[in-house]
Parts: structure tokens; C-alpha cells; sequence
């Protein structure tokens, strides 16, 4: 318990970690002024427009959508410029997952519901980049201040020492992500509240954001695993951070092109960063080139999808991996 | 007299891509008993650090088997390690840090009240620089550092490589002064140094070790004895004709410009008594003893070395005498 208790005073007093930190503050905030720089509440009259036009486009919808069923009853004869889908159901305003609203016809005016998920993209993105440069820099520097040796002198228990400092920095990390993406869509929201709008928040809002915030969340964490596995592999910081750049410029771009000169198919299926969009945005669609060569006629569809299931597969088992390997390097090692 | 660290038959072979194996220690056997100042000696490279890692588990040996504090190492380490203060090759420290939150952060994990901070910073003299980051400290101040963290487990055993290393004369004193406080507090210390007059001024027992082997161990006196020539120098008027005196009367004497040098002699009556008898009066006569450089230089191979910096002095290499001389100096400046 001390020993958590002394690896957070010595993760919290990293340079580095402070930096990102200030750095997160400082993105927060400029974001947050300038929002409300670019963001007023509605007047009433404003609202009323909106609302006004809201509804006039969705009446229209309803017209087209009537129109549409009276032509392909026969009722009616089709027009020269009516563009028809095969079935009317397509169009049917009752069926459509989001209906104009008031929010679509105002300018200037913040709605929440309408960015809260990018912005919580970002902050998912700024904070796995965190966490990896943490996971990775935080136990690169000890190993190679000696600071790990001065421990082991201490607590010369070598996979309790590395498992205190892994859990520590995981533990760490998910509080301040949790604050820190609590504090973030807080504060959006009531800069909707207090000067634009809050939007539609009913129904599917908060479970379906609460869920890309999950899986954002296990994501920042796989990645600071990832870069401590690698960098107490390397012995160093500037491991991690090699062997990505090395992964991203030999296998997802050059491996790529050689799998395209080679006609694979499916290519995108070996590369890490299909799984990492599966994973983050619930499915991808890919699309296999191969599929529809010339030989086949008719309608193909050469599309293929990757589930969140076999993203978080692939990510939890190479980062669950690269942890394992580094234990057992780090149990035997020779430490100088 | 308990033991306190037993090593017998450890082995270390590093290997390296380069330069393949290289065997860092060799069959190395130690004792060190409760209560000694135990000096560890030997050349560069001849694996004393090595060994001291292995014994606090930082490397992994091939062979041998090591007990520390009565606990085999490095299974039973954690069991002793709160008992064990110990610095290895001047250890670093994280730069950013200063040396009170260096030392509060080692305390919390070791489970040492952090109010020994500051007692151990005033110990080694750092308690009005504590605040200031190590990244400025000079090497002696990291020394001093490096010496605080091992002190602050109010260790019973203490393990040093080196800890002069960087050290003014001032803080070399100083350090002497400490081990010999901690000593007479009971404080088990092992101390490895290459200031040999400062290992023969603090420590009652010495090991030795050359190429990765043991060469000589035991209390420094008894070590020293072992290479007692029974060398006596004496000073007369014309030290040509007293050799001669000395050569008949069947002594092993070596002539130099200004006196004699008699070697396997235990009793110096029997020196002054021939001369006297031959009417030659002694000045002088003083016994040459063994210092821990000469045994040291002696033993490691590194004999050769002595008449380099005499050469470069200007000195004439006339060889066997000069060895002496610098022994001679040695009882001069002690
Ligand atoms: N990590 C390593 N990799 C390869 N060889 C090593 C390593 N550490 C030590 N050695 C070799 O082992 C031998 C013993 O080294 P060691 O550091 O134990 O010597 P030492 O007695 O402490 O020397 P010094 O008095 O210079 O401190 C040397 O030949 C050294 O080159
Ligand atoms: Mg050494």
C-alpha cells in the first residue's frame, strides 16, 4: 500500500505528467472560451423561427413521403423531377432515427447534444496519447534514472515492484480520465444551459455516449499498458515510442501498399488500426477491392465488418501480451 | 561471531553481443561477521560490483550460493532487505527530484518513518541543500546522497562500492568518521574503495579479490603479516662496506646511494650486532612493513605499476630498489 501510495507521489510529480496536464487544462479551456465566445442563448423570436422552420421541413418530409405512396398506388401520375426511392418506406418521416429540430436552424448557438460526441472523441484522443506517453516515459525514466534499482533495494520483490508501479499508473490514469471527462462534458453542458442549448438529451443520448465513453476509457488505459509494456521491454522510453512510429510506417503503410501491389484481399484486416476504429466506434465497414472483380456480375457487395468484439479482442490480447512479456523479462533480468 | 554475508563459489558470465562472454566473477568465496568493517578490494574490473549486485539480487548468477543475514539471496532477500542498507556503483537518481523527496518517496516504500530524512540529510551533510534538485548536485553531493539513502533504513549491514568516489578530502574524513560511528553503533559495514589507506585506516578485515576470485581475506594484520619480508633499513656511514660486512656474515642485502636494505630478518639485534662487531656503527635502523597498497599490488598483478610513476619522477629504474623505496615512503607518510 505504501509503495502505490510512494509511485503516485512519483508519478504526480513527473515534469512530463504535469505538462500534459497543464496541457489538457489549457485545450479545456481554450475550448471552452471560445464556445462561449461563438455561442449566444436564442432569443425567443430566433427560437420561434427555428421551430418554425423545423417544422415547415419536416412537413414538406411528410408531403414528399404522401407523394411517394399516392405515385407508386398509382393514384398519381409521377412528376418530371420526382426522384423516387424503391420503397417509400425509406422516407417515411415516422421512420427516420432524427427529425429536423429547432437546434439545425440556429446560428451561433452551442447545442450540446449535438457535439458532445466529438468533443468527447477528442478528449479520448488527447488522453490515450497521454497515457501512452506516461505508461511509457514513467517507467523508461526510472529504469533509466536507477531509480527502479534504488526501489529493488528496497523491495528487492521484482514483479511486485513493476505490478505496484503498472497498477498505480492504470489506477492514476482512470481517476483523472474520469475527472477529467466528467469535468469536460460538465462544462459543456451548462455552456448549453447557460448560453445555447442543451438539445435532445432523451432516449438513446447518455447510453449511447456513455458507451463510446467506456470503451474510450478502456482504450486510454490499453494504451498506457501498451507503452509501459514496451518501453520496460526496451529499457527505455524511446522504445515505446519507436516501435510505434516503426509499426505505423513499415506495417499499416508499407505493409499496406505491398498487400495492395499483391492483390490481398482484405488487407485491412491485419492492420491494428482497423480494430482500434471497431473498437471505438462499435463496427467498421471495410471494403475487400477484391471481391468484385470483373469475373462477377451482377450487384456485389464487397463490404465486410469488423465488430467491437474482435477489436477489443486483438487490443486486449497484444496488450495483455506485451504486459505478460514484460514481466517475465523484468522477473529475470540483469539490472545494471 | 555470527555471519552476516556468506558468498561461496559465486560465478557471473555476462553476455554480450559484441564482445561475447566475459566472466565478471569467478568461483568468489566471502565471509563477513557481525560487527566488522569489512574492506572489499580489488582492481578495475576485477568484479566487486558485480558480485555486490548479485548478493542484493539486482543480477542473476550462474552459480554459488549466498546468504545475507542469515537469508539465502536472492530467494529470501525481502525477508532481510528492510535490515540492509546499501549503495551499488554510485547509484543515480532522478534528476528532477530534489534529494529530500528522493529520499521521502524511497522511506514511504520501504515503510520507514519519513521523518528519518531529515536525520540522514544532516548526517551526510546535506540538510541546508535538501530542497535543491539532484540535477544540480555535484558528484560528491550525489555521493553524499547516495550514502544518505542507504543510511536511512538504520541498516544493520551497510553496503558501500565506493562511496568516497567524488568525496573532498573533507568529506572523505567525514565519511570515516561516519563509518566508524555506525561501527561503534554495532553497524556491520562492507566498504569497497580504491583509497587503500583509507580501507587500512577504517577496516579490521579485508577480502581481496583479483579476476573474479578471491586472493587474500582475513584481518588486516594477519593479511599484512603474510607478507612480511622482515625488511629492515639501515643507515651507516659508508653503506657499500657495510653490505659487504653484512653480505659475509650471510644476510640478503641490497645496496643503495645512501643506505642498506635487509631482507628476511626477524630480529634486528642481529643486524646492529654484526655490524657493531665489524666496527661499523648503525644510524639507523627502521623496519620496512607491508602496506595494504604493496600486498594489494602484489597480489592483483599490478606490481609493475609502481615503477611507472617513479620512471616518469625521474627516478633511476634500478630495479628491486625502487619497490622498497616506495614502501619507504609509505612508513614516512603514515
Ligand atoms: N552489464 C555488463 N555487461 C557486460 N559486462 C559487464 C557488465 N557489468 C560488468 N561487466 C564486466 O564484468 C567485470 C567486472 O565488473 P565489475 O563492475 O564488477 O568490476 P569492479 O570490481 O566493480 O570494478 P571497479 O573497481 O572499476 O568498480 C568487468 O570486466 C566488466 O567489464
Ligand atoms: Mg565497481
Amino acid at each position: 500500500m505504501n509503495l502505490v501510495r510512494a509511485e503516485l507521489e512519483r508519478l504526480a510529480a513527473r515534469r512530463f505528467v504535469q505538462l500534459m496536464v497543464v496541457l489538457l487544462a489549457a485545450a479545456f479551456a481554450v475550448t471552452v472560451v471560445t464556445t462561449l465566445a461563438g455561442s449566444h442563448r436564442p432569443s425567443p423570436a430566433e427560437l420561434s423561427r427555428a421551430q418554425a422552420q423545423a417544422a415547415e421541413n419536416v412537413r414538406q418530409m411528410e408531403m414528399t413521403y404522401d407523394r411517394c405512396l399516392r405515385i407508386r398506388e398509382g393514384s398519381l401520375p409521377p412528376g418530371e423531377n420526382d426522384y423516387l426511392p424503391r420503397d417509400c418506406a425509406q422516407i417515411d418521416p415516422a421512420q427516420i432515427e432524427e427529425l429536423p429540430s429547432a437546434a439545425d436552424y440556429l446560428s451561433g448557438v452551442f447545442v450540446f447534444a449535438k457535439e458532445a460526441e466529438p468533443l468527447l472523441y477528442f478528449l479520448i484522443a488527447f488522453l490515450t496519447l497521454f497515457g501512452f506517453l506516461v505508461g511509457a516515459s514513467y517507467i523508461g525514466a526510472d529504469l533509466n534514472s536507477g531509480g527502479v534499482v534504488n526501489l529493488l533495494l528496497w523491495r528487492p520483490r521484482r514483479p511486485a515492484v513493476l505490478a505496484a508501479k503498472l497498477g498505480t499508473l492504470l489506477g492514476g490514469l482512470l481517476g483523472l480520465s474520469v475527472l477529467a471527462s466528467a469535468a469536460y462534458l460538465g462544462a459543456f453542458w451548462l455552456i448549453g444551459q447557460a448560453s445555447g442549448l442543451v438539445g435532445r438529451t432523451g432516449g438513446d443520448f447518455w447510453p449511447s455516449l456513455g458507451a463510446i465513453w467506456v470503451r474510450g476509457l478502456m482504450l486510454v488505459l490499453l494504451a498506457a499498458a501498451l507503452g509501459f509494456a514496451v518501453a520496460t521491454l526496451g529499457r527505455h522510453t524511446s522504445a515505446a515510442l519507436g516501435t510505434v512510429a516503426a509499426y505505423v510506417v513499415v506495417w499499416e503503410l508499407g505493409a499496406r501498399l505491398v498487400f495492395q501491389m499483391l492483390e490481398v484481399g482484405r488487407p485491412d484486416r491485419f492492420m491494428l488500426s482497423s480494430y482500434l476504429a471497431a473498437w471505438l466506434s462499435g463496427e467498421v465497414r471495410l471494403w475487400d477491392n477484391n471481391a468484385c472483380g470483373p469475373g462477377i456480375s451482377g450487384y456485389c457487395d464487397g463490404s465486410y465488418t469488423l465488430t467491437w468484439t474482435s477489436g477489443l479482442v486483438v487490443l486486449l490480447g497484444l496488450t495483455g501480451a506485451l504486459v505478460a512479456a514484460a514481466f517475465t523479462v523484468f522477473r529475470r533480468r540483469d539490472l545494471i | 561471531m555470527s555471519a552476516v554475508i556468506e558468498i561461496a563459489g559465486l560465478r557471473k558470465t555476462f553476455h554480450t553481443l559484441r564482445h561475447g562472454r566475459r566472466v565478471a566473477v569467478d568461483g568468489f568465496d566471502m565471509l563477513v561477521e557481525a560487527g566488522q568493517v569489512h574492506g572489499f578490494l580489488g582492481p578495475n574490473g576485477s568484479g566487486k560490483t558485480t558480485t555486490l549486485r548479485a548478493l542484493l539480487g539486482l543480477v542473476r548468477p550462474d552459480a554459488g550460493r549466498m546468504r545475507v543475514l542469515g537469508a539465502d539471496s536472492p530467494e529470501h532477500l525481502p525477508d532481510v532487505a528492510g535490515r540492509v542498507g546499501a549503495i551499488v556503483e554510485s547509484p543515480q537518481f532522478f534528476a528532477n527530484f530534489t534529494a529530500h523527496r528522493t529520499l521521502r518517496l524511497l522511506a514511504l516504500a520501504g515503510g520507514v518513518p519519513t521523518a528519518r530524512v531529515d536525520e540522514v540529510l544532516e548526517q551526510v551533510g546535506l540538510r541546508d541543500r535538501g530542497d535543491e534538485r539532484v540535477k544540480g548536485y555535484s558528484l560528491g553531493m550525489k555521493q553524499r546522497l547516495a550514502v544518505a539513502s542507504a543510511l536511512l533504513k538504520n541498516p544493520e549491514l551497510l553496503i558501500l562500492d565506493e562511496p568516497a568516489n567524488g568525496l573532498d578530502p573533507a568529506g572523505i574524513r567525514e565519511m570515516r568518521d561516519l563509518t566508524r560511528s555506525l561501527a561503534e553503533a554495532g553497524v556491520t559495514v562492507l566498504l569497497s574503495s580504491h583509497i587503500l589507506a583509507e580501507i587500512q585506516l577504517i577496516c579490521d578485515h579485508v577480502t581481496i579479490v583479483s579476476r573474479g576470485r578471491r586472493v587474500a581475506y582475513g584481518p588486516v594484520e594477519e593479511v599484512l603479516a603474510g607478507f612480511d619480508q622482515h625488511q629492515w633499513r639501515v643507515r651507516v656511514a659508508d653503506p657499500e662496506q657495510a653490505g659487504q660486512v653484512l653480505g659475509r656474515a650471510g644476510l640478503s642485502v641490497a645496496v643503495a646511494p645512501d643506505h642498506l636494505v635487509v631482507t628476511g630478518v626477524e630480529d634486528p639485534e642481529t643486524i646492529s650486532r654484526t655490524l657493531g662487531e665489524q666496527g661499523v656503527w648503525v644510524r639507523e635502523l627502521v623496519p620496512l612493513r607491508p602496506d595494504l597498497e604493496s600486498v594489494f599490488l602484489e597480489l592483483t598483478g599490478g606490481h609493475e605499476h609502481v615503477a611507472v610513476p617513479r620512471q616518469v619522477d625521474g627516478a633511476p629504474p634500478s630495479d628491486g630498489v625502487i619497490d622498497l623505496d616506495v614502501r619507504e615512503s609509505r612508513e614516512v607518510d603514515a
